[in-house]
């Protein structure tokens, strides 16, 4: 097993009052599985995917990534968790600006200190089809491939966990289905296991499994 | 309802703490301004209160006859007052001791201006009178030498008079020529009957005059025709005693200080504008959109405008007044009445300074601002490209303005304004080819990596990073070194050991047994230098040019300590040699080397030749010249001696002795002297360190604001580098490495500038020699490694503190 949480609970102080995000959260995903999060806005979809992915700390409960116990660690420890296990796709993208879409994805590599980052950010690029675009800048990109730039550099990583926040939110129909459909597609070519929050059906029907979250709790 | 809505944002923006650094750096540049042009402008107007007592009027004439009385009564003036003194020097005796004294017969008007301070059998009081006939004042010190008491007998010349009182303070000090030596003032009523004044006495009348300005100068320019060789006329403005010309210099400091410290806070200003400008590209084009009309927009951001005027003037003013406060507070001791209430024009210039900063460095981004498009709102890439050509000219022009505020000179102001444009694009030009090229990746592997590769990434960026923290380091670095300089120069002028008695007077024969005196009791003195009485003429094909003074003349073989040769050679057995004279004199009576003069001194005329010309040091406590002569030229005159002695505390009873041994030597004190302008420097040092302090917040806070602007970039990045699981100690390790490196690049190229900088404001504005500090070579670095690593360090550990997770967000 990949990922697994237990009894987990995340939980805001609000002025006088603490204010419950997630409440009683379990779940399981095996190697190579994937698991779709869904639910309204404000259910705690992605406070829950930040929590699984290490960003953050639960208020209480257990989660073990790769085996790990994440609720016991700090901020550092779980970096180096995240730099060995985790990859990420955010709705926005996050790329850094000023550097071109191969520095981009060499980044993960070259905070793993890997031997030829370059050559690694090239072979994923060309399979996201940007092989002609590899020294342009983000601004100098469409939405659709800002976010196959960031599925380059979440694939370059070589982990073993790839969370998804949203990847086709910000994009057109059009795009989020190719995005949606290359995000499956390199995946079942790395036997990672994938955690996607979604509000699109259709992504999430691509998946092994789906919770729904309803008021921060896992909907029946 | 715009009311409301800019009241709401300017709170929010205060609060949210991104207008801090403008709004400190303005209120700083406010408060330095304003504190420094009132304390400069009260105390102006108390030296010249000051002057005026010391000169004893507002004019003076002196001579050594008496002939203007009668001219005195054509005299057209309403206002003016005038009073007439003779000055001489006389034994006084009493029933057990005789001593040299300096007498001073005055008339009914005495104290003409101020009032003077005496103690009698009942206590200290303070009158504007002159002594009654037959009754005479004297100074404490003659008071004890005399050994005499209050209702005691002493005589001067044929005529004996009653002692009434002890002078404590007298107003007119700057009067005769032996004005330290011990005082005695008598009525001019009595002059005649002493019978001391003879034909060929050495006696000096001094004019007094006071009144409104306008008379001032008719009497002087009436007095300029009366006018003969040997006379002299003093007007109040014309101060050029040390203490005035440390003010003066002091002065300078305090407007370099203010003015650096203004053009820092405008960089400042300037790096926090566009700050503000870019946060509020989105609101503008929001409220645009939901059609609010640009007029109103630009009403609203005018109000904000204001209110940032009226906050930082407000408190600006308001810190100033408690700074020139604490300044008047650490001087007070030296100004016997209270200081006048500052003028107009302090507020004039505060008012001025702030405005030009508000129009030139913030209202321009504000009119950028409401060009925004309101597709803004729906294209994120729509930024602010027009109007970048008015922010910068209006920017360049307020810089202009602000520099011609201070220094009153165009063409000073031009020449300031070029090399600096032309310093920032070599500067930032050397800097940006300097870093390199950039290499493939963000080299995240390891710290050092990663900083190198920022510096060269962000290599525009840094260039104008460096650029800022070189000009907050070298202007800071040159305040430091003017108020090294001034200090240095005061301090140096009087050494521990400077002579603190002078003795005139000294006969042929009092000479050796003086110096054999001095020599037993292990006493140091200077020189022991011949003076005779001259008047100097200027030789133009043999027709003589009266040149309108007499001096005290000189003559030895080495060149005096703290004088330097401008011109032409120092005496040498080789050549044949003339005379030697100051460059005030040179100056002021056009004469330069290989002119023909004649001396005329009492027995004798001598025709010789200017040799030199020097630098005297007037601030030296040794005795001084303006005119040096080559013994060979002086072998028969007669003349009588001067030289200056440094007696410790602990051998006081020595003075007393020497002066018993030798009572037709005057022997006068200026120990206390020396203690007052000992004081009134560290009083000064204190002001300047606060200056200088101001100065250095203004710097850190430009650094802390190029920092923060560029830390707004690195707070995204940071937060992807570490969700992609980079450590906290790899970005705080890279950025403390990079900003080191910035740091100490920045402090070196700093101090570099400091030199030009010195070596221009020294030479060019004070017109004084420049004097270059090797430290600061070590020190800029230092200080650039320290501060910005530092600020760094501040700043860095606010964005790791944060998860990435609350970053992202």
């Amino acid at each position: 097993m990949i990922l697994s949480t237990k009894n987990l609970r995340k939980e805001v102080s609000s002025g006088n009052s603490n204010l419950v995000i997630l409440e009683d959260i379990n779940l399981n995903v095996e190697e190579g599985e994937s698991l779709a999060i869904t639910g309204p806005s404000g259910s705690g979809k992605s406070t829950l995917l930040g929590l699984l992915a290490g960003l953050d700390n639960p208020s209480s409960g257990y989660i073990f990534l790769n085996k790990i116990p994440l609720h016991e660690l700090n901020e550092e420890e779980r970096a180096r968790v995240r730099k060995e296990n985790v990859a990420f796709v955010f709705q926005s993208f996050e790329l850094l600006p000023s550097l071109t879409a191969l520095e981009n994805v060499m980044l993960p590599s070259e905070l793993k200190s890997k031997k030829d980052p370059e050559s690694n950010a090239k072979y994923f690029l060309d399979r996201v089809g940007l092989k002609d675009r590899q020294h342009h800048y983000p601004n100098q990109l469409s939405g659709g491939e800002q976010q196959r730039v960031a599925i380059a550099r979440a694939f370059a990583c070589s982990s073993k966990i790839l969370f998804a926040d949203e990847p086709t939110g910000n994009l057109d129909p059009k795009n989020g289905k190719l995005i949606s459909d290359l995000l499956f597609e390199v995946n079942s070519e790395s036997d990672n296991a994938l955690v996607v929050v979604t509000h699109d059906h259709d992504l999430a029907k691509k998946c092994d499994k789906t919770i729904s979250l309803k008021l921060g709790k896992v909907a029946e | 309802m715009l009311l409301n809505l800019s009241i709401k944002l300017i709170i929010r923006e205060i609060r949210s703490g991104y207008l801090t650094s403008m709004l400190v750096s303005l209120t700083l540049a406010i408060t330095i301004v304003s504190g420094i042009s009132l304390f400069t402008d009260r105390l102006e107007k108390a030296l010249d209160t000051q002057t005026e007592e010391f000169l004893g009027g507002n004019l003076k004439f002196e001579s050594n006859t008496k002939k203007i009385e009668p001219l005195l009564k054509k005299l057209d003036v309403k206002d003016s007052r005038f009073m007439e003194m003779a000055l001489f020097a006389s034994v006084v005796f009493s029933e057990e001791e005789m001593q040299l004294s300096s007498v001073k017969a005055v008339d009914n008007s005495y104290p003409l201006i101020g009032s003077l301070e005496l103690r009698n059998a009942e206590g200290v009081y303070s009158t504007k009178s002159n002594p009654t006939s037959g009754t005479i004042w004297v100074d404490e010190r003659l008071q004890n030498l005399l050994k005499i008491n209050f209702g005691d007998e002493v005589y001067i010349g044929d005529k004996s008079f009653i002692f009434t009182d002890t002078i404590t303070y007298e107003p007119d000090r700057a009067s005769g020529n032996f004005s330290f030596a011990p005082k005695t003032i008598m009525n001019m009523a009595d002059l005649e009957s002493t019978q001391i004044i003879q034909p060929g006495s050495r006696v000096e009348y001094n004019y007094l005059f006071a009144g409104p300005e306008n008379e001032m100068l008719y009497i002087r320019n009436f007095l300029e025709d009366a006018k003969e060789s040997g006379d002299e006329i003093e007007m109040l403005g014309e101060d050029t005693s040390s203490l005035g010309r440390a003010i003066d210099r002091s002065e300078n400091f305090f407007l370099l200080g203010g003015l650096i410290a203004v053009l820092l806070s405008a960089c400042t200003i300037s790096i926090a504008s566009q700050r503000f400008t870019r946060r509020h590209i989105s609101y503008v084009a929001i409220l645009k959109t939901l059609g609010m009309q640009t007029l109103h927009i630009r009403f609203l951001y005018f109000l904000i405008f204001f209110y940032t005027t009226v906050l930082t003037l407000g408190f600006g003013v308001f810190f100033g007044w408690l700074l020139q406060n604490n300044f008047i507070n650490l001087m007070s001791a030296y100004f016997p009445t209270e200081l006048p209430p500052p003028g107009f024009y302090p507020l004039l210039i505060t008012c001025l300074t702030a405005f030009i900063c508000q129009f030139g460095f913030i209202y321009p981004h504000i009119l950028k601002l409401l060009s925004i498009s309101p597709m803004r709102v729906l294209k994120d890439d729509i930024g602010l490209n027009q109007g970048s050509l008015s922010v910068i000219s209006a920017g360049l022009l307020a810089f202009y303005l602000l520099l011609f505020l201070y220094t009153n000179q165009v063409t000073l102001s031009l020449i300031i304004f070029l090399a600096v444009i032309v310093f920032s694009f070599v500067g930032i030009g050397s800097i940006y080819l300097l870093l390199g090229n950039k290499n493939l990746g963000l080299g995240a592997s390891g710290p050092l990596n990663l900083a190198l590769s920022e510096l060269r990434r962000r290599k525009l960026g840094n260039s104008f990073q460096i650029f800022a923290f070189t000009v907050a380091i070298g202007l800071s670095l040159i305040t430091f070194s003017a108020s090294k300089d001034l200090l240095g120069s005061w301090q140096n002028s009087i050494p521990e050991d400077s002579p603190n008695n002078f003795a005139i007077n000294i006969t042929k024969e009092d000479k050796g047994l003086m110096e054999l005196f001095l020599e037993e009791n292990e006493i140091r003195a200077s020189s022991f230098f011949p003076v005779a009485n001259s008047s100097l003429s200027k030789l133009e094909n043999d027709k003589e040019v009266p040149i309108d003074r007499n001096f005290n003349i000189t003559w030895v073989n080495d060149l005096p300590e703290q004088n330097k040769v401008l011109e032409g050679n120092w005496f040498s057995n080789k050549n044949l040699n003339g005379i030697s004279i100051s460059d005030e004199i040179s100056e002021r009576y056009n004469l330069g080397v290989g002119d023909i003069v004649l001396l005329k001194l009492e027995n004798k005329n001598i025709k010789t030749f200017v040799q030199s010309i020097r630098t005297v040091n007037w601030d030296s406590f040794s005795p001084n010249f303006f005119v040096i002569g080559h013994p060979s030229l002086f072998e028969d005159i007669p003349s009588t001696y001067i030289t200056s002695f440094f007696i410790p505390k602990e051998k006081q009873e020595s003075a007393a002795e020497l002066m018993r041994e030798f009572r037709t030597v005057s022997v006068f004190s200026i120990e206390e002297l020396i203690k007052q302008v000992k004081e009134i420097i560290d009083q000064v040092t204190k002001a300047l360190n606060s200056i200088l302090l101001l100065t250095c917040l203004s710097a850190i806070f430009l650094a802390l604001s190029a920092l923060q602007d560029g830390f707004s970039v690195r707070k995204h990045q940071s937060a992807i580098l570490r969700t992609l699981g980079a450590s906290n100690s790899l970005i705080k390790n890279s950025a403390l490495i990079e900003f080191a490196i910035l740091g100490l690049v920045s402090g070196f190229l700093g101090a570099l500038m400091s030199y030009a900088g010195i070596y221009f404001i020294e030479t060019k504005v004070f017109e004084t020699t420049a004097n270059f500090y090797p430290e600061l070579i070590v020190l800029g670095p230092i200080i650039g490694f320290i501060i910005v690593s530092g600020l760094c360090f501040y700043l860095i550990n606010g964005i790791v503190k944060k998860s990435p997770k609350e970053l992202l967000n």
